[in-house]
């Protein structure tokens, strides 16, 4: 059974994806974020620029940079550059 | 100390009563209101704040407690606002209370700037909706413009 990844989007990338929420196959042994981001900038053009900006997080705790894999199950969440206050 | 993210509005005096005690020497309260910036795209009306709502609630706990713990600090609150604010309205509260002002100043100072630097919370602008533009006088029945007519008229639905 192949497992999939939720991706959380806020503000502009929601915007540029048109959804907050997505599910991506991971497959059984998971998929690494580079490669979830670079999946998802091919899909959708107008995140590309976004993500060059962003923060992400998985399952609640940021991650540095784009290091890291996601294992099917997994949340990882897309900030694009605060602006509270 | 106080964290709060809500969409319920902002008390003032509520934040004062918190952090005004006998033993503060000073209290220094901070409040963001929602002003009517003028855009390229229009005048802002309301602005709309969003936040991670799993990841905002620990960040702000953070910048609360690490202000804090600095010296002289006794209280802080840190309050913000989501949902739809209109013009006007308090979006945020940072407050501290401490032995002498330039403690207090200090710390409310690094609330703010830490949660616009660090908090997952985003804001858009809600603009007015500029007038409807004028209809452009009909062109002479036979003129070659009628095509750039019916295109302004596609535009305006």
């Amino acid at each position: 059974m192949v497992g999939t990844v939720v991706v959380r989007l806020y503000a502009t990338a929601r915007e540029a994806v048109g959804n907050a929420r997505l599910e991506r196959p991971a497959g059984p042994h998971g998929v690494s974020v580079g490669g979830l981001l670079d999946a998802l900038s091919h899909d959708y053009p107008a995140l590309a620029p976004i993500l060059r900006h962003a923060r992400f997080a998985r399952n609640g705790s940021y991650l540095r940079g784009r290091s890291g894999r996601l294992r099917p199950g997994d949340e990882l969440a897309i900030h694009p550059p605060y602006s509270g206050g | 100390m106080s964290v709060r993210i809500s969409p319920r509005p902002l008390d003032l005096d509520q934040a004062t009563r918190e952090l005004g005690r006998r033993d503060a020497g000073a209290v220094v309260v901070f409040a963001g209101i929602v002003r009517p910036d003028s855009t390229p795209a229009g005048k802002v009306r309301a602005l709309f704040y969003e936040a991670d709502s799993v990841m905002v609630r620990k960040s702000l706990a953070r910048i609360a407690r690490e202000t804090l713990a600095r010296p002289g600090v006794q209280r802080v609150v840190l309050w913000h606002r989501t949902g739809l604010l209109a013009v006007g309205e308090v979006s945020v509260v940072v407050g501290a209370a401490a032995g002498h002002r330039a403690q207090a100043f200090s710390a409310a100072r690094r609330l703010i700037e830490a949660v616009k630097r660090d908090a997952p919370i985003w804001k858009t602008d809600r603009l007015w909706s500029p007038p409807p533009r004028r209809r452009p006088p009909s062109p002479p029945r036979g003129s070659r413009s009628t095509g750039r007519a019916r295109r302004t008229g596609a535009a305006r639905r």
